[in-house]
């Protein structure tokens, strides 16, 4: 390398990277004319700038972006609406267990239920407490018992034999 | 725009990503060198802008706000994903290519096999010169612009420009220069030289 070389060699890279004045590039561009070593540095420079730049310029080329902006606009949207109504939303939006019909079934056997169950409590059990005995009439041969209901809509006649043999009429 | 999308403007945000996003593709892919890794750096990216945008304060350029978050986002992927994608590499450091490599059709195995060790160069650098490379190499930055998204020096860009170059040249030397443009046919990718 000759003593110009290492004059230059400290603005080479900057001329090659277009960072020098007007003066250090008429400086460089004169001595490259004459220095055959200096020219294959500032070619290696512009090597190694293919070798980074174009696999990278041909990865954007081939690429298809639209995508990957649904993607970001899917991240960025929820984070916005639950900002404002958090607390809204989850009343409002039914879970995702409504929004399936497994509640068509669940209702359905809940009123069943319920069905049966008020049958069971309201049923009115067959009671005779409106009833009272009338009358009662023995003899030798035969005891009677006559019934007759609070509203007098059924009257009910016990007839026992001597030996205990018990028949009824109404 | 921008502050349209400070005040949390979808719209904003999809007109910037309209804008950016092939050049933030492009300093992703710079780093990684792995196509779905950077489609989720570049993911990432816009959404920690659409997050963070706020403190954008317009003291510097938004682009050079917006490369530093890439750069930053990258490396973290880079060093996340490990040896992962790293190129294979026998103890010696030597570059061997991967099955992958071998399949294809001559020409695009000397392509990939390139691209591989293009690869592996980079990953041999610190992050700081390897930014400073995608950042000048890549995206054109000047040297003012580097330094507004690397947050340092003129001075300092230089620098790293300089060593990351240096390195770069000592790695890939049967690749970079007229003596990788000319090589002889006795190793086929030495002879592919610069493309």
């Amino acid at each position: 390398m000759k003593d110009s070389c290492l004059s230059i060699s400290e603005l080479l890279e900057k001329y090659f990277d277009q960072e020098v004045t007007e003066g250090e590039k008429h400086l460089v561009e004169n001595h490259l004319q004459n220095c055959p070593s200096c020219r294959d540095t500032l070619t290696s420079l512009e090597g190694l700038k293919s070798l980074i730049k174009a696999p990278v310029e041909k990865a954007a080329q081939e690429e298809d972006f639209p995508w990957v902006w649904q993607k970001i606009k899917r991240e960025i949207q929820p984070q916005e609406k639950q900002g404002r109504w958090p607390s809204l939303r989850f009343w409002l939006v039914p879970s995702p267990l409504l929004k399936k019909k497994v509640w068509v079934p669940a209702v359905a056997t809940a009123v069943l239920l319920m069905a049966l169950t008020t049958q069971v409590i309201f049923k009115k059990t067959p009671s005779y407490s409106d009833a009272s005995v009338v009358k009662y009439v023995e003899s030798q041969t035969h005891h009677i018992m006559v019934y007759e209901s609070e509203n007098a809509k059924m009257t009910m006649i016990w007839l026992f034999d001597e030996g205990d043999q018990e028949s009824s009429k109404s | 725009m921008i502050s349209r999308c400070q005040q949390g403007d979808q719209e904003a945000l999809k007109e910037i990503f309209d804008k950016y996003h092939k050049r933030v593709y492009r300093i992703a892919y710079g780093v990684v060198r792995h196509r779905e890794e950077a489609l989720d750096i570049v993911q990432e990216v816009f959404i920690k802008l659409f997050r963070s945008i706020k403190n954008f304060k317009g003291k510097s350029q938004f682009y050079t706000y917006l490369y530093r978050m890439v750069m930053n986002t990258a490396i973290d992927h880079s060093r996340k994903i490990g040896k992962q994608f790293i190129s294979s590499l026998d103890a010696e450091g030597s570059f061997e290519p991967s099955e992958e490599i071998e399949k294809g059709p001559e020409k695009t195995l000397l392509q990939k096999e390139l691209e591989e060790k293009v690869k592996w160069a980079m990953e041999k650098l610190p992050g700081e010169q390897r930014a400073a490379l995608l950042f000048r190499e890549v995206e054109g930055l000047s040297y003012q612009e580097m330094a507004d998204a690397m947050g340092c020096s003129i001075g300092t860009v230089m620098s790293r420009l300089h060593y990351g170059r240096k390195r770069m040249q000592e790695l890939l030397k049967d690749y970079v220069g007229p003596h990788g443009q000319t090589s002889g046919p006795s190793n086929p990718i030495k002879g592919e030289g610069i493309r």
